[in-house]
């Protein structure tokens, strides 16, 4: 054959490929209300951007069931492009190929495409739309011995460069530790669903009846599990969101988070700041209008904002710059920390500093939860992981204490001895080891049993107390940097973060700490 | 069936809100609890009405209790 021929043939077998699992396949990924893979590819990348590696791999299984079976890609769409401009490397599962199920080849490609992200330094996004393991494959010791490198192989990814998990299908076993090891893990609402074990395993193994909603829906995994970030109502939101996330990070660890101008002021005084906290130090307000009011253009990526909601943390701009937003959000538990809030908190600190985003802490809590529930979840442990988090973070901390900085609780949220970079509060503030009520009771427990009228006395106790805890007090000492009129938070924040830019600090050397999960 | 209102945290009724037949929206009110120095609210999970109150200012709930039911 000549060389025309030989191009004719390329192109005849790009047109099959192209085809995916066939038209019925297609239809009913359409019914499914799921793009297909190729579409989905289209609107992650750039027009004409796309490069796909590994497009005429096919199965090799001699199992009997797998005989005359085509695979097209073999299930899964992988290589690289630009999204929004800048590099990125995926993986996409076809869902109308064998219902996406991860075969010996396509698993080969993915290898392949984890090696390419690792070795040139480019963010990876999975899309994710898979049964799990292909199980005509996969069925015995021959493989699966062999297997699993591809979790190993994901940690050694993880913290080098961004790992984006999208969940735009089923996502069982094989693939549900993907998201798992993942750093941002966006759900499509009604079509996507994962599970360690899907419903048939489920059955099988321990009996129980459940349908995929129940057992590892979007509202199970951004409400009650917290192990994705955000529901998203379709698939085009869902790409949306990958891109929008991507561009607030650095394409690797080696490099700064890049800088988006925009045309906020930086000295933008927002008046209707001083109105958001409520004149009784009792009341709840919501945090959101903090953070919306401070930022560049009012945008704030929420992560996980179903999931513990009695602390917010996301993304979000000052001046240009990425910055990952840490605050007490008194609406939900008063703002009390609790173990799903201190697990929240330090994997999204973990996460920034790993890629060099820093942090900004909007303070107002009352402490961490106390009481014999919360000891037996392990309040201990797991308020330990966001004290490690947070001391260990190394770049730059800017805290704002908007009201309550009370206990361990403003330790965590990067209190002066936990080496912010500017620590300021708002004329609100109250910091001490304890409220009022509590140091009181405990201090002046004789004293208030022994007065004439117990309660006056009390009340008396309490009012002094409340004296000590005004932030001109911690500012006397020189504990916070300055107190400061919340119509300045905008400016003084970004400013802080020029000083910071130039941040090191140097720990001394070790294999790794002892991480207290 | 009637919708059960549950405390999110262990504190002190500060103040019971709503009333028997009151017709409340989802996120409304119930009842205010005091705990960690704050007032916190204990919401309706659900549009309906308030069929009963199971709590009194100054009773001390656990979290997880039932402080209202909801038609």
């Amino acid at each position: 054959m000549g060389m025309r021929d030989l191009v004719e043939d390329l192109a005849r077998r790009r047109t099959r490929i192209a085809e995916l699992g066939g038209p019925e396949a297609v239809a009913r990924q359409r019914e499914a209300g799921k793009l297909t893979v190729r579409e989905r590819l289209a609107r992650l990348f750039d027009a004409g951007s796309f490069v796909e590696v590994g497009a005429h791999a096919t199965h090799h299984s001699d199992h009997p069931s797998m005989a005359g079976r085509q695979t097209p890609a073999d299930g899964v769409v992988t290589g690289f492009g630009r999204a929004d401009g800048r590099l990125a490397c995926v993986i996409a599962y076809d869902f109308t190929v064998m219902a996406g199920s991860m075969g010996r080849t396509g698993e080969q490609k993915c290898a392949r495409i984890r090696e390419m992200a690792l070795t040139k330094r480019v963010p990876l996004v999975w899309l994710i739309d898979s049964a799990g393991a292909r199980i005509q494959e996969a069925a015995g010791g021959g493989w699966f011995a062999a297997s699993g490198y591809l979790f190993r192989e994901e940690v050694v990814l993880s913290g080098v460069v961004p790992l984006v998990a999208a969940m735009m299908g089923p996502g069982a076993a094989g693939t549900a530790y993907i998201p798992g090891l993942a750093d941002f893990v966006p759900m499509v609402k009604g079509t996507s669903h994962m599970a360690l074990g899907g419903p048939p395993l489920v059955k099988a193994v321990v009996g129980e009846d459940v349908d995929p909603e129940e057992l590892g829906g979007s509202r199970v995994h951004t409400e009650i599990s917290g192990v994705a970030d955000l529901e998203v109502p379709d698939d085009e939101a869902c790409l949306r969101v990958v891109k929008d996330y991507l561009s607030y990070f650095p394409s690797s660890n080696l490099e700064a988070p890049p800088h988006v101008p925009g045309d906020d002021p930086v000295d933008r005084r927002e008046e209707t700041l001083l109105d958001v906290v409520p004149e009784s130090p009792r009341r709840a307000y919501d945090m959101h209008r903090v953070i919306e009011r401070v930022v560049d253009g009012g945008r704030f990526l929420e992560l996980k904002p179903a999931w513990a909601k009695n602390i917010l943390v996301g993304l979000a701009r000052l001046g240009g710059h990425s910055v990952g937003i840490v605050a007490n959000q008194p609406l939900h538990l008063g703002g009390a920390l609790d173990v799903n809030a201190a697990d929240k908190a330090a994997r999204f600190v973990t996460l920034c500093d790993a890629f060099g985003i820093p942090l900004v802490f909007l303070q107002d809590v009352p402490g961490f939860l106390v009481g014999s529930k919360v000891e037996r979840e392990g309040i201990i442990r797991h308020g330990a992981k966001m004290l490690y988090a947070v001391a260990e973070a190394t770049v730059p901390k800017l805290t704002v204490i908007v009201r309550k900085a009370y206990g361990a609780g403003y330790y965590v949220m990067c209190g002066r001895a936990y080496e912010p970079d500017l620590i300021v509060a708002w004329p609100t503030a109250e910091i001490s080891v304890m409220g009022p009520e509590g140091a009181v009771n405990i201090i002046f427990r004789k004293q208030i049993a022994g007065a004439s009228d117990p309660e006056a006395e009390r009340r008396r106790l309490i009012e002094e107390f409340r004296r000590l805890i005004d932030p001109y007090v911690a500012a006397g000492h020189a504990h916070v940097d300055d107190v400061i009129d919340p119509r300045e938070t905008r400016g003084v924040l970004i400013r802080g973060l020029e000083l910071a830019r130039g941040k090191r600090i140097e720990r001394p050397w070790k294999k790794h700490g002892v991480m207290p999960v | 069936m009637a919708e059960e209102v549950r405390a999110h945290i262990t504190g002190v009724v500060f103040q019971v809100i709503a009333s028997v037949g009151d017709r409340v929206g989802a996120g409304d009110p119930i009842v205010i609890l005091e705990s960690m120095k704050m007032e916190i609210p204990v919401e309706a999970p659900r549009a309906g009405v308030v069929q009963t109150l199971r709590v009194s200012e100054g009773q001390t709930v656990q979290e997880g209790d039932v402080v209202a039911l909801l038609d």
